[in-house]
């Protein structure tokens, strides 16, 4: 039991260490790198309660008291990879929805492109491509070929640009046959393909994804953090902010992981300083004492 | 202003699309339509007499009144009920977001979810007054065909205004479509669809007097039945045309709030 408490002290130590240099650095960043891809200041959320009844007349009212992002900080370059890490509700698909100008902050600022998300959006989301994640989101009657053609469209691409890109693309995500079958006939990890495949149609400078690789069998998921890897950030033009919970996924594609715990930013680093930051050998212990979580043993036991 | 087309044609190309794969629905509501008109023929042959004819202010007889009244009423429910429909289908369908991503503008993507609707239902009117043509003697040779477009398009957008207000609605709070209960259900008895408004009491004759609807009805009967010219069709087209130039603007306002609201409260995919 006493040792329990040890570890918990250490652990808690450790995360107001880690704090303190995150928030050192975010400090070094922000003052060294004028034009950042993504450049998120202060940033912070909150939520109305959510009410049932009739008092859901109310809802759109509310006072906003559920605090969801609490002044995050972050920056992404030109051509750099950062993956977002935190638990179920740390508040990584918020900061990616605020981003992506689906959702308003509550404070603070949020710039894609040297854009505000907020009073920029359009400017905004003509640099982005945006994967909500799930394998809905599409015309399920429409074909992928149709569906793909329509938000192309939408995205100001030309017949012709969406004639060379639907194939480049069905290519490079093995949709194959499925372009032409019926969104309601594919399987779920098809649908994410093509999800992927709509987010980069237009060729976008900054990709936002949300747990890219959910749906995917592990094949495809390979196949898909490949094509990340070599195809659209090794040319440098494409900047990425990526949320996930596949450390594998983290470490191969991300050139710094920002640690997310319940609407703080706790760490923004390499996977391989914020193992040294916190003296483990591996990002998930990294990740578990930057949260303050007990290391679970291979035998079961805290460490 | 050639994007903004491009925009709209994709959506109506989108609908046009979605609507192709449910091939009978086409054949059903011809059918249906055939069935409809052939009702309001033989009630017509049924109430008809010398007074009512005297009564209804076009030509045609009680028939041709009561048709016009039913199908552009129900052309008035697709002008309200597009918006909120669409975007209660792109919500339930997880393709709002997909379509708020886009570098489409807001005011573009209210008009193509409504450009389908549209012209189905103007393409409906026609296959009414077809079927009332060809079996029933609707008497055809008294349309302004010219006059029957500028009121179609002056209605809809007239009407568009409360359709996005209803889609506004429906985004704070998620069900329901105020709008449109309220003036179909109030225009069955004050809006001149089934009978003039000149047999109601005085009161309610006010009552009509400040429903756009009426104005509405009374422009498509001149176009289709008083007789080929513009004069009896100017004036309601005038005022669903400052209806439109007030409403318009003010709901696409009203809409945009609406988005802000729902995108500070992060309800906008809720249902």
């Amino acid at each position: 039991m006493q040792s329990r408490v040890g570890s918990w002290r250490v652990v808690c130590n450790e995360w107001r260490i880690g704090r303190a240099l995150c928030s050192r650095r975010r400090n070094a960043i922000s003052c060294g790198v004028s034009e950042n891809a993504i450049s998120v200041t202060s940033l912070e959320k909150l939520f109305p309660p959510a009410r049932s009844g009739w008092r859901a007349l109310l809802q759109p009212f509310e006072k906003a008291t559920i605090e969801a992002l609490a002044g995050i900080s972050l920056e992404v370059r030109h051509g750099e990879a950062v993956a977002l890490l935190g638990a179920n509700g740390a508040g990584k698909s918020t900061l990616l929805r605020i981003l992506a100008t689906l959702l308003l902050p509550t404070r603070g600022s949020a710039q894609v492109a040297g854009h505000d998300a907020a009073t920029e959006a359009r400017e905004v989301r003509r640099r982005l491509g945006y994967h909500a994640g799930s394998d809905i989101g599409f015309y399920a009657r429409l074909t992928g070929r149709e569906n793909l053609r329509f938000f192309g469209r939408l995205n100001h691409l030309s017949a012709s640009a969406l004639e060379r890109r639907i194939p480049e693309l069905a290519k490079q995500f093995h949709l194959g046959e499925a372009l032409d079958r019926q969104v309601r006939t594919l399987s779920s990890g098809t649908v994410q393909r093509l999800s992927l495949a709509r987010a980069l149609l237009h060729e976008p400078a900054v990709l936002l994804l949300d747990e890219p690789t959910r749906s995917l069998d592990a094949i495809a998921a390979a196949e898909f953090r490949r094509f990340l890897k070599n195809d659209v950030l090794k040319n440098g033009n494409t900047s990425l902010l990526f949320a996930s919970h596949s450390l594998p996924e983290v470490e191969l594609l991300a050139d710094r992981v920002a640690v997310i715990d319940a609407g703080r930013l706790v760490a923004c680093d390499t996977v391989s300083a914020l193992r040294r930051q916190t003296g483990t050998a591996s990002l998930e212990e990294a990740f578990m004492r930057l949260t303050g979580r007990v290391v679970p043993s291979t035998d079961g036991a805290a460490e | 202003m050639i994007r903004a087309c491009r925009e709209l044609w994709a959506f109506f190309w989108r609908d046009l699309l979605i609507a192709r794969t449910y091939r009978t629905v086409f054949l059903v509501e011809i059918v249906e339509a055939l069935f409809g008109v052939a009702m309001f023929y033989y009630v017509a042959r049924f109430v008809d007499s010398p007074q009512l004819e005297h009564a209804v202010p076009a030509s045609g007889g009680y028939f041709a009144f009561s048709l016009v009244g039913f199908v552009f009423l129900d052309y008035l429910n697709a002008a309200m009920d597009a918006f909120d429909r669409s975007l209660e289908e792109a919500r339930d369908a997880g393709t709002l977001e997909h379509l708020l991503v886009t570098q489409t503008s807001l005011p573009v993507l209210l008009a193509g979810s409504a450009a389908y609707p549209f012209v189905v239902s103007a393409v409906r009117i026609g296959v009414y007054v077809a079927w009332g043509a060809m079996l029933f003697r609707f008497p055809l040779q008294e349309a302004n065909w010219l006059a029957v477009a500028a009121v179609l398009v002056a209605t809809f957008l007239a009407f568009s205004g409360f359709g996005i207000l209803s889609a506004s609605y429906l985004l704070l709070f998620k069900r329901g479509n105020p709008a449109k209960w309220f003036f179909l259900s109030v225009s069955g008895v004050v809006g001149g669809m089934l009978f003039p408004v000149g047999v109601l009491p005085d009161w309610l004759q006010v009552v009509a007097k400040l429903n756009p609807v009426t104005y509405a009805l009374d422009a498509m009967r001149g176009a289709l039945l008083a007789g080929a010219g513009w004069r009896p069709v100017w004036q309601p087209l005038l005022l669903l045309l400052a209806f439109a130039a007030i409403l318009l603007p003010t709901a696409m306002l009203v809409f945009a709030w609406a988005l802000r609201r729902t995108k500070t409260t992060g309800t906008l995919m809720h249902r």
